[in-house]
């Protein structure tokens, strides 16, 4: 099975312009945790994921740190927000590499890529390189899952 | 002195300064490379072998930073140095200006005992955690603790690389350091203390958020292994006792520190090859390559004549001559490693030592250059380089435009007051 048997198609993507406070509109509305973000060719040229947008709430400082379960507060931290300027930026500043697969992709291969780089959502993309949809872990797990009931008993 | 020798190993050892300083390839791998070249060439054309290569190396030096790091590396994951922050915090009671002095005053006395780089290193990340949790910015107190751990570590013999080197080439024990040095550095310090207390009032005097939060924290859960904390604690104020009579006893520091280190691992028995992949490799392979350079130098002749041209100063009243040390060690400490400097000036030194004149006051003036140097740029440091790397995953980084403003002014006022008492204490004795 190809991957593209169980991608979304209807894709939601933004371009390196938008400005961060509208790709966070656009996570809220869609319940979305990942966009691609494409040129005007609608190419991916990156991502920006939901732990992206959040590091401007919650900095990277907790990785510094052996562990965190001693504080059983976080105080300030939790209703500190990103001041209007940062909002204002362009979504480019927090864009990430895309890793992307081929729509004739196989599941397997996709799944550890996945597992590989750590990402629950990846975008597909056609032989031309266009985005043409985009796939998650449950999607692929379940398009591997459903075979099984069906398999010999 | 022939003359190939000598610009051969001068252009392999600046070259190799010159590549540290330009940041584009890791400085162990450069002082690695330019140690096997000079190694080579020395043999080729005769002005250096492997022996006296082996021989340049000061093992004294290395052993001492060794057993240093195997005590913090096994001391690191035990929790000790949040749990010092997290008292502090308590006991400031959340407020930005009293955290900022307890913490000061902390960071101060842990780089007295350990290096720089390793008590900011530690404490960093906590202070991070701290400031976010009140609700401050962690930038002023990243920026003090990276410039008072470079101002507190030269008043001991084991607080910064350089006095390790310089302790070790000139017959300097622990307790010169504490009453020669040590009371100059408390005096510089103290002006650092307030001017940076002064520099940063406008973001000190913010009102805290998370008082509440910062109550709840239990220092002693911060612990995750208090017996393994205690026993290294109860051996590091063992290997600070020996190290008041090593001289006394006429043992080397580097055998108190890796007897303390023996000790501890023996009594801990921790996993040992979790121990050695924190001891920083890199910091002993460069130093070790910068005594096989620094000794190829030195064979070639070039420090003769360095030696020389100094000696044709030596006009200059002695005392002039300490203080321009000062200076000149300190501006060059501000843009380039330290340890380089220190290690291709202590044969320098000990040149214008066998040429009669006395260094004593030099080798403190070595030490106050490079370490209050460091403190004027933000790559003047190790200590710098890393306060300002983990800030960028704050909400405040550290330009070199906000260490300009300031770091260059602690530089400028710590050798201003090492420069006085200086001068004070040397026509005293």
């Amino acid at each position: 099975m190809k991957v593209s048997s169980c991608m979304k198609s209807h894709v939601v993507s933004v371009h390196p312009t938008t400005t961060i406070r509208e790709a966070a509109t656009i996570l809220v509305k869609k319940h979305i945790g990942l966009l691609p973000i494409v040129d005007d060719d609608d190419k991916p040229i990156g991502v920006v994921g939901m732990r992206d947008m959040l590091t401007l709430e919650l900095p990277d400082f907790v990785s510094f740190l052996a562990d965190v379960d001693f504080v059983h507060d976080f105080g300030a931290v939790e209703d500190t927000r990103p001041s209007a300027k940062t909002l204002n930026k362009a979504v480019k500043t927090l864009m990430k590499p895309a890793i992307t697969v081929d729509d004739d992709c196989g599941l397997l291969r996709a799944y550890a890529l996945m597992l590989q780089h750590n990402l629950h959502d990846m975008p597909v993309i056609s032989k031309e390189g266009k985005l043409v949809g985009i796939t998650s872990r449950v999607d692929i797990g379940v398009a591997i899952l459903s075979i099984w009931p069906k398999a010999e008993k | 002195m022939t003359v190939v020798p000598a610009i051969l190993a001068a252009i392999i050892f600046f070259g190799s300064l010159i590549l540290i300083f330009s940041e584009k390839v890791h400085r162990s791998i450069t002082a690695i490379a330019g140690a096997a070249l000079m190694v080579s060439l020395g043999k080729f054309f005769g002005f250096y072998s492997e022996e006296a290569a082996l021989d340049a190396v000061d093992f004294n030096t290395l052993g001492l930073l060794l057993g240093m790091m195997i005590l913090v590396a096994m001391l690191e994951p035990t929790g000790f140095f949040q749990y010092l922050a997290v008292l502090a915090a308590r006991s400031s009671k959340g407020k930005p200006g009293r955290l900022f002095i307890l913490l000061c005053v902390i960071t101060t006395i842990l780089s007295m005992l350990l290096d720089n780089v390793t008590t900011v290193i530690l404490i960093a990340p906590v202070t991070i955690l701290i400031c976010e949790i009140i609700g401050i910015s962690a930038l002023p107190f990243l920026v003090s603790e990276a410039l008072l751990s470079n101002t507190g570590g030269v008043a001991t013999l084991v607080g910064d690389p350089p006095n390790v080197l310089i302790g070790s080439a000139a017959g300097l024990s622990f307790n010169d350091f504490l009453i020669y040095s040590m009371p100059i550095v408390l005096v510089a310090w103290a002006g650092a203390l307030f001017l940076l207390r002064y520099l940063f009032r406008k973001e000190l005097s913010k009102r805290p958020r998370g008082v509440k939060a910062i109550m709840q924290l239990n220092p002693a859960e911060t612990l995750n292994e208090p017996l393994v904390a205690r026993r290294i604690l109860i051996v590091l104020s063992g290997a600070v006792l020996f190290f008041f009579v090593h001289h006394a006893l006429g043992v080397s520091p580097s055998l108190v520190a890796l007897s303390a280190a023996a000790v501890a691992l023996v009594w801990v028995k921790p996993d040992i090859q979790e121990v050695l992949k924190r001891i920083e490799w890199s910091v002993l392979i460069f130093f070790g390559a910068l005594f096989v350079m620094v000794g190829g130098l030195e064979h070639a002749g070039v420090m003769e004549s360095i030696v020389g041209v100094l000696e044709r100063a030596s006009a200059i009243p002695p005392i002039l001559f300490g203080v321009g040390l000062i200076w000149v060690v300190a501006v060059l400490s501000a843009v380039v490693d330290n340890v380089p400097i220190t290690i291709a000036l202590i044969p320098v030194i000990q040149g214008l030592g066998e040429s009669g004149m006395d260094i004593t006051p030099l080798w403190w003036a070595l030490a106050f250059g490079a370490g209050f140097g460091g403190s004027g740029t933000i790559i003047g440091s190790t200590a710098n380089i890393i306060v300002a790397t983990l800030s960028e995953k704050t909400r405040t980084p550290i330009t070199s435009k906000i260490w300009n403003k300031r770091g260059l002014p602690v530089m400028l006022v710590t050798c201003a007051i090492a420069t006085i008492l200086y001068t004070i204490i040397y026509n005293w004795f």
